[in-house]
């Protein structure tokens, strides 16, 4: 089996040969295999494409994740970005001050300016046989972008209709960058709510706000596989994640995989929980393989992707990354229907 | 007193409104001393970070308080103003560069107002420059650096660095705090202290000041 049938057999609910090894390897991490500064190879198609195509090589893991232009910053909605050196790109401005600048939240052409080529180039460079992810932001985290985290969550209070109708704002974008990503050829694509989880809102926020948004996202991507990412402590909200109709949930480290399992029933693939900062960025090779094997015990019986719990940061050392891959594979082989 | 028992609660359960009535009450009327309103807003804040930390509130249930105390201090502002002779302490604070964390240092920067302090909030990716000369211009007591992601340490030490090269280094107090952000890594840097929660900061900050210019301090102990 190739990393793109193992893929596929796991989202048809097969027992693959073994367990697909899928780390969050995005344009956090690649450009740093390339030895040039994370804001030159952001910003050129050719470098970011490589760097990702690169890393599928020396790591030798089933898949990475490719994201459209500058990915984690939403200029792709016309926020005022920031990029420098090896920092992350940043979101320097807000667009939406009141409820009169909501008609500033346009829907993306993707296609525009190049963006989507570092995806097309990855898919033409490694898509036979690798798995590409191609990732978007769900409408509550561009629209907490657009409005700014900190007034998008003081708003759940002070103007609930405004938080309504800023999320309703950006589903269009969701929708275009991930139908786009899927034109682009990608094998399913990563929905990502990063303040949805329970370490930043209640559940009860979760289920007013976010999983309404979740839910027409995961249908108006209907076609595609699509993997729902939500940072941190999802636990609570697990069943409602299941719900949105989602092929494969990723869970991040804080979540213990056997309760994740129980929560979200045994229908949905989850993909997880290696801990990005702790195990992969700061630990040894020793606590890698340590979490690798405890990961793959506790998700026993399929229906599994070893996976960290979120991006791999660009100073995580490659030998982490290595013994990732290589704890998956001593782990991970599936005989007589168990991994 | 039930009213600043009223008040308390208010800020805790976030209702701006209810918070700025009885506000304007004390105000009219007089009915609080200006060290009560302070000591109990502050614990108000204490006990809104402590149901964070226990999971009973989220980020917008804090911001909710955050709020509210806002509001209050509003209408306060001119009460307290006439009635303390000085602020708890002067603060600067910011996230520092390369960073845009804001979330946590908004929810300190309440918690210390309603503790009576001074803040002059700087905002997000703050350089050296600034802090220090913020610092200078208003001559803090304490300056605070929030800091959410490990690459920052080379801007804490930047901060300190410039500091020393203002000839600041000894006149003012500097702690850091923030997700991801450790015990380890503050002694590393070589700021005065540190702290993860509302609970700690104002503890700490109030011990670094040795309580000389807490409010009401002329012979009692302060809070
Ligand atoms: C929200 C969030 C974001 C938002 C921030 C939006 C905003 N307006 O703030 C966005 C999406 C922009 C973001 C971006 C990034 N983030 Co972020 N983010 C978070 C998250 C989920 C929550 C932070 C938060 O607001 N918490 C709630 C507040 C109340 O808690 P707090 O911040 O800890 O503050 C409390 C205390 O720390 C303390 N405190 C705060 N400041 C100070 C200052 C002083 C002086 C003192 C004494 C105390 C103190 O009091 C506060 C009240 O209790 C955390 C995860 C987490 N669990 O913390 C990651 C986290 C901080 N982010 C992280 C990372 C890596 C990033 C990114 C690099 C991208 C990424 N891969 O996610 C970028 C970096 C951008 C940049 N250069 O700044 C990491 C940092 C890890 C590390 N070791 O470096 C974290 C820990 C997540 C993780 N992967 O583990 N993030």
């Amino acid at each position: 089996m190739n990393s793109r049938e193992r893929f596929q057999a796991v989202l048809a609910g097969e027992i693959p040969d073994m367990v697909p090894v899928i780390p969050v390897v995005d344009g956090f991490f690649a450009p740093g295999l390339t030895g040039r500064p994370s804001d030159e190879c952001w910003q050129d198609n050719d470098c970011l494409a490589g760097a990702l195509a690169l890393a599928l090589e020396r790591f030798g893991m089933d898949g990475v994740v490719a994201e459209m232009g500058l990915g984690p910053a939403p200029e792709v909605l016309g926020c005022p970005v920031q990029i420098e050196g090896n920092e992350v790109p940043l979101v320097t401005d807000r667009l939406v001050e009141t409820r009169a600048d909501l008609e500033k939240i346009t829907v993306p052409d993707p296609w525009s300016g190049g963006k989507m080529e570092p995806v097309e180039r990855l898919v033409a460079l490694a898509g036979g046989d690798s798995v590409i992810l191609g990732a978007v932001r769900s409408p509550f985290e561009y629209a907490a972008t657009v409005r700014g985290l900190l007034d998008f969550m003081g708003d759940f209070y002070r103007d609930p209709e405004l938080v309504r109708d800023l999320i309703a704002a950006c589903l269009p974008a969701t929708l275009a960058v991930g139908r786009a990503l899927a034109e682009a050829g990608v094998d399913a694509v990563v929905v990502k709510d990063s303040f949805a989880s329970t370490s930043m809102i209640s559940p009860d926020h979760y289920r007013e706000f976010a999983y309404p948004a979740e839910r027409e996202a995961v249908a108006g991507l209907e076609g595609i596989p699509v993997i729902l990412h939500v940072c941190r402590n999802s636990l609570p909200i697990l069943p409602l994640m299941a719900a949105t109709g989602a092929a494969v949930l990723e869970i991040d480290s804080p979540v213990d995989l056997r309760q994740a399992r129980e929560a979200a029933g045994d229908a949905v693939v989850l993909k997880g929980n290696i801990d990005a900062v702790s195990v992969i960025e700061k630990g040894t090779a020793a606590d890698v393989d340590a979490a690798v094997s405890a990961a793959i015990d506790a998700a026993r019986g399929g229906k599994f992707i070893l996976s960290t719990g979120d991006s791999v940061p660009l100073s995580a050392p490659e030998e982490n990354l290595a013994a990732l891959v290589a704890s998956g594979r001593r782990y991970g082989k599936y005989q007589g229907g168990d991994a | 007193m039930a009213l600043l028992e009223d008040f308390r609660q208010a800020v805790i359960a976030g209702d701006a409104d209810g918070a700025a009535g009885i506000a304007a009450g004390i105000a009219s009327e007089g009915k609080a001393s200006a060290d009560e309103v302070i000591a109990s807003l502050s614990a108000a804040m204490e006990e809104v970070g402590g149901k964070y930390e226990t999971g009973e509130y989220f980020i917008p249930e804090m911001l909710r308080s955050a709020a509210a105390v806002e509001r209050a201090l509003q209408v306060l502002d001119p009460y307290l103003f006439e009635r303390r002779q000085e602020y708890a302490g002067v603060v600067v604070m910011g996230t520092v560069r390369g960073d845009i964390h804001n979330i946590g240092k908004d929810i300190i920067i309440s918690a210390l107002r309603a503790s009576g302090y001074e803040v002059h909030d700087l905002g997000v990716n703050v350089s050296a420059d600034k802090f220090v000369a913020r610092v200078k211009e208003v001559d803090a007591d304490l300056l605070l650096l929030s800091a959410f992601t490990t690459s920052t340490r080379q801007a804490l030490v930047d901060v300190l660095s410039a500091l020393e090269a203002a000839g600041l280094r000894d006149r003012v107090k500097v702690v850091s705090g923030g997700a991801a952000h450790s015990e380890e890594l503050a002694q590393e840097v070589g700021v005065d202290a540190f702290a993860s929660d509302v609970k700690g900061t104002l503890a700490i900050c109030r011990e670094l000041l040795g309580g000389k210019h807490l409010p009401g301090s002329g012979g009692e102990t302060g809070c």
